[in-house]
């Protein structure tokens, strides 16, 4: 496909000589919704990180192309502000700062890199809580300090509002789903499919299958040892769910 | 004894004033046996006093205390008088501090006091100011006395100066009273403060101190739990000008049972400077029920700075709650990663750290926000 909005190509990533990331190659086109199921230390967080531009990874070959461009090149701010977002799976704590705060401040480095003007108060005010909202995050935790003393939900649930607020066009959502109990687990994924539009495309990372009966995927690819090894429809999700991953050679 | 602080005999022409004449002839014959603290005093070891005002005239200073909102109602201020009135109350701090060079220093020469009684609960706070003026040595003497059930907030500010500053402070906290204290250090001077605080039963002094020396300063404060469930919480954030020093000695003497205290620092440090910590807790045998916590932080912002940090506890008991923790680096790559993640540059994500570390101790409502450097209000 020439139209591909995500290119990875031949991609080895190594983690202090170890080889995390092993010839992998995965093209996501504008609008399509991806997802990875992989076994435990397989290195689904190190390929969002490394999508995401974070220090301390060798990459030993491949190429990463985003809109065109090279993606490797470029510092995760200008990745983030060029429409790349990674929900974490642990989303790191800041001391304070306050999350409203940070949401904010964040906002706005993407707009001025778009050539926006600044939003004004009373609007991203309304914004946010209309977000929260939706999100079931209550106001006052808008004023807490980022993450801090949050507990894993609840730092799930700020993570899908953070990707609510930056509307990015590639969302890399790793292991969103876990840690929240089953009512929220609902509303997140619910909102967060509620983003999908033909311009925007997700990379979903997940262990469960229900996940994806709420984000339905284009493709579901199966990532064992930093590579996929089978690619498919949600059958295979369904095959994972029931049977593991022994069939495509991971022992665990 | 080379520093012609001490080295000349008791120099009675330096004071404005023949009082008290038996305290300060005693003070100074103990100067003289122990001398102003060099490094290798243990408490010093981070500032050598002697070698920092070798080079100073041993000659009168000019420094002003000036108490904005003097004349709230139940506040009672006095000058040196107090002490003249009050002799026994004039070498107080010896009964605790007993081999301590800069507070006989004080109490041989000091002749600049206020003495503030709080008598009644405050709703607004007591702001001190302290300025030094040109070169020379002065020896301010504070002591606040709260009374028991009062509760009140106190900010301490110090400016100015060329020369050395050499101050004592005592803070008294009567039965179940409270005290917020707030202190901001930008002094230009040699600035060394003792600062004791006397805790009866049930009372807090919760302090918060901004340090921004412009100059060398050291501060070392003591609190004497005197009896049960009284507690204190030391907050401070130093951000020092570049090459210049900051120096704490922070000591909680639980020499009561059920009592609490809390150090927290902060250090944001940069070119040329050189920060330091000694945390102590003193808890005897017999005192149980004791809590004591200690942590402390600091940012090297410059391969030129540092910060030495030295725990230490003298714990003789098992009744004891008791943390410690101490980091020193740069700041958290995790961190920095996740605020780049969203789309902040590498210098707005370190901005944003370093002011999140000091809005933790300095909210936007706090009294000292405003003294904050732009960039962290
Ligand atoms: N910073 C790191 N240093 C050393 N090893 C790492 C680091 N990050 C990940 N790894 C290792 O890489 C492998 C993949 O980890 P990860 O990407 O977190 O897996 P997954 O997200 O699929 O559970 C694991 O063996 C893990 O121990
Ligand atoms: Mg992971």
């Amino acid at each position: 496909m020439s139209n591909n909005f995500l290119n990875i190509k031949s991609l080895s990533v190594k983690v202090d000589d170890k080889l995390i990331i092993n010839n992998l190659s995965l093209s996501i086109g504008r609008g399509e919704v991806h997802a990875i199921m992989g076994p435990n230390g397989s290195g689904k967080s190190t390929l969002s990180n490394v999508l995401a531009g974070k220090d301390g990874y060798t990459i030993v070959n491949g190429a990463i192309d985003f809109s065109g461009e090279d993606l490797i090149s470029l510092e995760p701010n200008e990745r983030a502000n060029k429409g790349i977002f990674l929900a974490f799976q642990y989303p790191v704590e800041i001391p304070g700062v306050t999350n409203i705060n940070f949401i904010k401040t964040a906002l706005e480095s993407n707009r001025k890199y778009r050539g926006l003007e600044p939003i004004k108060p009373g609007e991203f005010l309304k914004l946010i809580k209309e977000k929260s909202k939706i999100l079931g995050i209550p106001e006052d935790r808008l004023k807490r300090q980022l993450n801090v003393g949050f507990s894993g939900g609840e730092k799930k649930r700020n993570e899908a509002l953070q990707l609510l607020m930056l509307e990015p066009s590639l969302a890399i959502l790793d292991e969103t789903d876990s840690g929240l109990d089953v009512d929220a687990f609902k509303i997140v994924a619910d909102t967060i499919n509620s983003t999908r539009n033909k311009d925007n495309s997700m990379l979903v990372i997940t262990h469960y299958q229900r996940l994806l009966e709420r984000i339905k995927p284009d493709i579901v690819h199966i990532f064992v040892d930093g590579s996929i090894v089978e690619s498919g429809g949600p059958e295979l999700a369904n095959e994972v769910e029931s049977d593991g991953y022994e069939r495509f050679g991971d022992a665990k | 004894m080379q520093n012609n602080l001490i080295s000349k005999n008791f120099n009675h022409s330096f004071l404005n004033s023949e009082s008290l004449t038996e305290e300060r002839e005693k003070a100074f014959l103990n100067l003289k046996t122990i001398g102003l603290p060099n490094k290798r005093v243990e408490n010093w070891k981070y500032t050598d006093l002697t070698s920092i005002t070798k080079g100073l005239e041993f000659k009168p200073g000019k420094v002003d205390i000036e108490i904005l909102n003097k004349d709230l109602k139940g506040l009672v201020v006095a000058d040196f008088e107090y002490f003249i009135k009050n002799k026994d109350q004039y070498s107080k701090p010896t009964n605790y501090l007993k081999d301590e060079g800069v507070v006989y220093l004080n109490l041989s020469y000091a002749s600049d006091a206020r003495v503030i009684e709080i008598r009644e609960s405050q709703s607004e706070p007591i702001v001190i100011k302290i300025t030094a003026k040109g070169p020379g040595v002065t020896f301010p003497r504070l002591k606040i006395d709260i009374f028991p059930n009062v509760e009140a907030e106190v900010c301490f500010v110090y400016n100015g100066g060329e020369g050395f500053v050499n101050q004592l402070t005592e803070i008294h906290l009567g039965k179940d009273s409270g005290l917020n204290l707030y202190r901001v250090n930008e002094s230009s001077s040699i600035h060394s403060e003792t600062f004791l605080s006397y805790l009866n039963l049930n009372a807090n002094l919760s302090m918060v101190n901004l340090s921004m020396p412009k100059n060398k300063s050291r501060f070392q404060v003591y609190n004497i739990f005197l009896d049960k469930h009284s507690s204190t919480d030391f907050k401070s954030i130093s951000i020092p000008s570049n090459s210049c020093h900051d120096d704490f000695l922070i000591q909680n003497n639980h020499i009561s049972s059920n009592c609490e205290s809390n150090v927290g620092m902060r250090a944001i440090l940069d070119k040329g400077v050189i920060c330091s910590f000694q945390a102590l807790i003193d808890i005897e045998s017999n005192i149980l029920s004791s809590k004591a916590e200690q942590d402390c932080k600091a940012i090297l912002l410059h391969k030129e700075a540092s910060m030495n940090a030295k725990p230490e506890m003298k714990i003789f008991n098992d009744d004891v709650v008791c943390k410690h923790g101490t980091t020193i680096g740069s700041l958290d790559k995790d961190q920095i990663f996740y605020l780049k993640s969203r789309g902040l540059d590498k210098k707005s994500s370190e901005n944003l750290l370093l002011k999140g570390i000091v809005k933790n101790y300095i909210p936007n409502n706090s009294l000292l926000n405003n003294f904050l450097p732009k960039a962290y209000q």
